[in-house]
């Protein structure tokens, strides 16, 4: 297995173009370090694809990015990418990153069987704030980046060389954080969008080789 | 026991939708929008539309608020926010 990562970034839907637009920082965390990245961009994030490239460059991590249900992950305009029971022989002894919801529920747990790999991902649903004036800039959106940027140190982390447990602790640590900053503000959505980053601080789980490294 | 699981088992009546849908009402303002997993996008009408409904959406609406007030209450979050700078 090759030090690389397999970056999915679906883009059909609001949810997907905003996963998209702030995966861009683990693009550049890659590149940075030097770790060999491929991205399944749009359309390209389809099972076919995603299959061929598993087989073919053999990475160690993979980054999913989409819509997913506790058995599921999914890719470019829903199609399903892994499924339980089906191909999540797959993840076996990978470090995977989930920013799908629930996917960790039955297949994360499936995933780590019998494996030395990693999955980190959701039990709850992954949920976010966003203003709709920033929906054609995401990237401007303060809204959502309190979200998005936090769950983005695990794959960042562990691209930094971080164990996967250091990278999991690292992006609910920054959750707590961002909850702490946002309730400060007094703002009249506060209450709210602290709410929704405790979702994803509890929802958000580690799943087998703790110490598992890419 | 998960999350997900206890998340389940909490049972939602109808004082508690009023509670929330009051909440969001107050304090969400018209430009935000919630994105929740596969359940997609909504705005503040929405959401309480679908708390009005009870639908699955709406109850996972309104069981995501009873965990966080649970969280308060037991003191689970304010010791998890103390333990961060």
């Amino acid at each position: 297995m090759r030090k690389g990562v397999i970056l999915t970034l679906p883009c059909y839907d609001i949810v997907t173009e905003y996963l998209s637009a702030f995966s861009q920082k683990i693009k550049i965390e890659s590149e940075k370090k030097g770790v060999f990245l491929k991205l399944l961009n749009k359309e390209k994030a389809n099972k076919r694809e995603f299959e061929k490239v598993i087989n073919k460059l053999d990475c160690k991590l993979i980054v999913f990015n989409g819509h997913g249900s506790d058995d599921s992950i999914k890719g470019d305009k829903g199609e399903v990418l892994v499924k339980l029971g089906k191909n999540d022989f797959i993840l076996k002894n990978r470090l995977v990153y989930a920013r799908s919801c629930e996917a960790a529920y039955l297949l994360g747990r499936a995933s780590v069987k019998n494996s030395n790999g990693c999955f980190i991902g959701y039990d709850l649903p992954f949920e976010f704030y966003f203003n709709s004036e920033w929906a054609a800039n995401p990237i401007k959106d303060n809204f959502a980046r309190p979200f998005l940027e936090s769950s983005n140190l695990v794959p960042i982390s562990l691209i930094k060389g971080n164990s996967s447990l250091e990278s999991h602790e690292r992006a609910r640590k920054q959750m707590l954080k961002n909850i702490k900053k946002i309730l400060r503000s007094k703002t009249q959505e506060a209450f709210f969008i602290a709410e929704s980053l405790w979702n994803n601080y509890l929802g958000q789980v580690i799943l087998g080789n703790q110490k598992a490294i890419l | 026991m998960t999350e997900k699981t206890s998340s389940k088992e909490i049972k939602i009546n109808e004082e508690m939708k009023g509670v929330v849908m009051a909440r969001i009402d107050a304090q969400v303002p018209s430009n935000l929008k919630l994105a929740i997993g596969g359940y997609g996008v909504m705005n503040k009408e929405e959401m309480i539309e679908h708390i009005k409904k009870g639908d699955e959406v709406g109850n996972q609406i309104v069981k995501r608020h009873i965990l966080f007030l649970k969280s308060l209450a037991s003191g689970e979050f304010t010791r998890a926010i103390a333990s961060v700078e």
